[in-house]
Formats: C-alpha cells, structure tokens, sequence
C-alpha cells in the first residue's frame, strides 16, 4: 500500500465523458501504461434512525475497494473509521432497525488500473444511479508510505499526463496529528474518495450542469 | 600427391610444401580457394561502401531508386557468385590426411573399424581444443588480473614458504567483536537501525532499516560484506518458516535498483585490512537514501526519468543521480 492521490478530473470541452476518459487512457498509454484490469469502488449510505430529534442523522458510509477485495470500510464523515471484512454487508443488514440504507445515494467507479513502472493509475467515470457525474483519477505510488517524502514526484508524474489538472496535496495527510510525515494506509484512500463523491453529489443537488 | 596443369611458379611453391604439408591436401584447389575469399570478401565490402555512397543523382526520384535497386541487386549476385564458387573450391580442396600418428597416439589409428570408433581422429579435435581454451583462458585471466577484484586480505599464489606467516586474520574473527563493530556503527547515525542475526552459523545477517524508506538485509562473511537486498518498508522481510528472507528481490522497480547500485558499492568500498572502515563506508553512502524519493537529479533537475527516482549516490559525494544521468 503506497500513497495515493485522488483527484477529479474536469470533462474537456464539448466532450462527452467517456471520451474524456478515452482521452486520459491514450496519454497513459503513450507514456508507456500498461493496463492492468479494471477496479471498482463503490459507497453506501446508511441513515442512522434512533437519534435524539433535533439533531440530524448522522451518515453512516460503506465502501468497498476492488483493490482489497476481502475487506470492507465503515466510516463517519470526518469522524472514526472502521476497516471489517466482507460480511460486515450482512450484518448491516441485520442492523436495519438502527442504520437504514439510502439506496437512491449509492455511488460507485468503475474504470480501468494501469500500471507505470511503479506507478499505479486508475481511471474511472464516477455514477449515481446509473448516470455519469464526473471522472476520477487515482494515482498510487507504491514504494513510498510517506505522503510528505513523494508528493513532489507524484505531482511531477501527474503533470505528464493530466496536464494543467493537477491537485494540491490532498488535505486528508495533512490533517493528521503527525502532520505529512505519518505512514499512509487504505483509510486515506477511500476518505479521499468519499470527499470526491460527496463532492459530486452536491454539485448535483446545486442544479450545476455536470455532462 | 595429385596435381593439376598449373603454372610453373605455383609447381615450385607446391614441391616444397608438399615435403612439409600431408598428402591429402590439393594444394592448387588450396590456392584457389584462398583467391576465392579474397574475392568474395572484396565484393561484400562493395556492397557496403555502395549502400554507404547512397543514391546516385538522376532527374527523377524514381530514377533514382531504380538505378539504385539495379545495382544494389547486382553486388549481391556478385556476392552470391563468389560465394558459390568458393563452396566448390572448398569441396575440392579435400581434408588432412591423419595417416601421420603423433607418437604413441598414433598406435589408436591402427584400429580399422575407423567409422564406428573414430578415437583418433576425435582425440585430436579434442587435443586442438583443450589448447585454445588454454590459450584463451591465459589471456582472460592476464586481463582479469589488471583490475584487482580481491576484497579480503588472503594471499594467494603467495610463495608457498611464507604462506604459513601471512595469516588471513580479518578473515577469522570473534563473532563478539563483530557484534561490538556493528552495535557501534549501528549508533553513529540515528536514522539508521541495525539488527543482528546469525541464522546460519557464524556469519552475521544485518535487518537495515532506514527511516521510513527502505529495509536492506546484508548477509556478511565475518566483517566482509558479501551481498545485499534492499526492499520496500512496506514488503514482507520473512519467508514462510518465520525466518529473514534473504533472497527474493524487491516487487518495486525502484529498489531493485537500489540493489543492484548497493551491490555495486560493496565492490567499490573496499581495503583489505580495515575492513571496520569499509562497512561504516558502506552504511554511510546507504543513509544518503533516506531522500530517495525527495530529491530531484542533480543533473537534469526532474524527479522521475522512467519512471524511477534519482536512484544513484555517488561514492565520494553522496549526490543524487538518475541511474541515466550519472556522470
């Protein structure tokens, strides 16, 4: 597990947005990507009932990672975390009558992985309810755990092929209490995520015009 | 001895040759054949120096290519003409004859079932072989000899009288003070921890860890520094038994490198006789990694060149290089 970044990626001009995407995987392929399959990640959103009145719900999320297959995230937005195996689904299914699944907020990405010497990048059209609201790169730096050490040569290999695009360092490593020099894990990973599509879903609410 | 018509001079040549050279050989066809390579070799050569010269100026592009086409397949059915020639002239020369024993192998050619056990005509193949191999090996081995590769202090080819008086001593060492060595080096540099194992005997395993970075196991031969692997801080260091794995190399490209550089380094840093000296070189050109992926290249300015850090230190300034830009 290295450090990863994640990042939106704006749809080009008078495209659509599978030929943006089509767009960013010819670039990595002239820099010399290999495809390496597909991934998907995906995000529940589950209400928790029982609460005090007055106070709003607190939203639970669960995410799977197509790259941890067995595993299963828990998580409170800004809040505790929770890393389960895969019957973790099940049991909240169990947990109906405390948690209740806002089926119509499920959001997932599915693109394609490619791999750059030791870099792995994964390109994928973000969808709620099966439209497409916007595309998302991930790029993982495997050798290096330390987001404070490498970020200089992920944004260097960024620009090479997102252009002008490229996205400050992602404030998940900075708001640790060990600041940028704290090891990255798979929880910095999807809290990266789950701001993206929090991020989406909001600009869609807003009424702005997203292709 | 067989003879053609030929020219006077050749039949001189050919009479005193013939005293020294075997029957078998047909001397004339000889001749012939070595004009025939002559000739063969000067027409592959104009082959090259006319694709050399390149195309001739005519009016036409088409013209040209096709002047140019003719006469590129003329040289080669030239080259194919000698060549053809040459194949026959070698089949007429005919072969040595061994009907002249050397001595007592001579006494093995008398056995006349010569095509099932060919013993002769195979000991002398086997005879010229083993003397171009010595011949080669003599001369691979005074190459060798110019760069000293040695890295203990062992005499060898010494004279045999004073060979008992120059003992290997940096090679037999108490584990104890190799332990101290390590312990003591280990706590120079406070970034870098040392760990020391014995897993098999005497000689020490060292588990480097270097910040966050990397973790390099040095297998050691008493205080020599036999070999290294340096993998991720994020890669599994132990095989299945539980035990340090010393041998699969890293999955990251990167330091792959690294290794293939740190082993490079161990064969630089080397003096016999202080062999303390050459392992507290070695970690200190080692900690210079702890900005592997933070600095740039000191040549071309970039971070990534293929898609690699500036993995290459060097030995006497511990600056950061792209393996492709090192000077």
């Amino acid at each position: 597990m290295g450090v990863t970044c994640v990042c939106q990626v704006p749809v080009a001009e008078g495209k659509s947005v599978q030929q943006t995407v089509d767009i960013l995987h010819k670039k990595l392929e002239q820099l010399g990507a290999v495809k390496h399959g597909s991934f998907c990640v995906d995000c529940e959103t589950y209400h928790a009932t029982g609460n005090v009145s007055g106070q709003p719900s607190k939203l639970l999320y669960v995410m799977h990672n197509s790259e941890t297959p067995l595993s299963c995230l828990a998580l409170f937005e800004g809040g505790p975390c929770l890393i389960a195996d895969a019957n973790f689904d099940v049991l909240m299914v169990k947990l109906k009558s405390h948690f209740q699944n806002a089926k119509s907020h499920k959001v997932e990405c599915r693109g394609s992985r490619y791999r750059y010497c030791d870099f792995l990048i994964k390109v994928g059209t973000v969808t709620m309810s099966s439209s497409a609201r916007g595309i998302s790169v991930e790029v993982e730096y495997c050798p290096c755990v330390v987001p404070g050490d490498c970020w200089n040569l992920m944004k260097e290999f960024m620009q090479s092929f997102l252009g002008p695009s490229v996205p400050e360092l992602p404030s998940v490593f900075a708001a640790k209490p060990e600041g940028l020099f704290a090891a990255a894990d798979c929880v910095d990973t999807m809290t990266q995520y789950l701001e993206l599509f929090n991020k989406l879903r909001k600009q869609q609410i807003a009424g702005s015009n997203v292709r | 001895m067989c003879r053609h018509h030929q020219a006077p001079a050749t039949t001189e040549q050919g009479d005193k040759m013939a005293d020294v050279v075997n029957v078998g050989v047909n001397l004339d066809a000889f001749s012939h054949a070595i004009n025939g390579i002559q000739a063969l070799r000067s027409s592959v050569s104009r082959v090259f120096e006319f694709l050399k010269d390149g195309m001739k100026n005519r009016e036409t592009l088409e013209g040209r290519e096709k002047q140019f086409i003719a006469e590129f397949q003329d040289n080669l059915q030239a080259v194919n003409r000698d060549l053809n020639e040459l194949e026959r002239l070698s089949g007429l020369v005919g072969r040595p004859s061994e009907s002249h024993p050397l001595h007592n192998s001579g006494l093995l050619s008398l056995d006349p079932v010569q095509d099932k056990t060919p013993l002769y005509s195979q000991l002398l193949q086997a005879y010229k072989w083993s003397n171009k191999l010595q011949y080669h090996a003599g001369l691979a081995s005074s190459l060798l000899n110019q760069q000293s590769l040695k890295r203990s202090a062992n005499q060898m080819g010494a004279s045999a009288k004073r060979r008992p008086k120059v003992q290997p001593s940096t090679l037999v060492l108490p584990p104890q003070y190799v332990d101290d060595v390590i312990s003591r080096i280990g706590r120079m540099f406070p970034d870098l921890t040392i760990e020391l194992f014995r897993p098999n005997g005497t000689s020490a395993v060292l588990l480097v860890t270097l910040g966050k970075v990397l973790k390099a196991i040095v297998v050691m031969r008493s205080l020599f520094i036999d070999r290294t692997v340096v993998r991720g801080y994020n890669e599994n260091i132990y095989n299945e038994d539980g035990k340090l794995d010393i041998w699969t190399k890293s999955q990251y490209q990167v330091f792959q490198k690294v290794t293939d550089h740190a082993t490079t380094a161990l064969l630089h840093y080397q003096l016999p006789q202080m062999p303390d000296v050459v392992v507290r070189s070695f970690m200190t050109w080692l900690r210079s990694y702890i900005k592997l992926f933070q600095s740039p290249c000191q040549r071309c300015g970039h971070y990534l060149q293929d898609g690699l850090p500036p993995t290459w230190r060097d030995f006497r300034t511990l600056e950061a290089f792209h393996d492709t830009c090192r000077m």
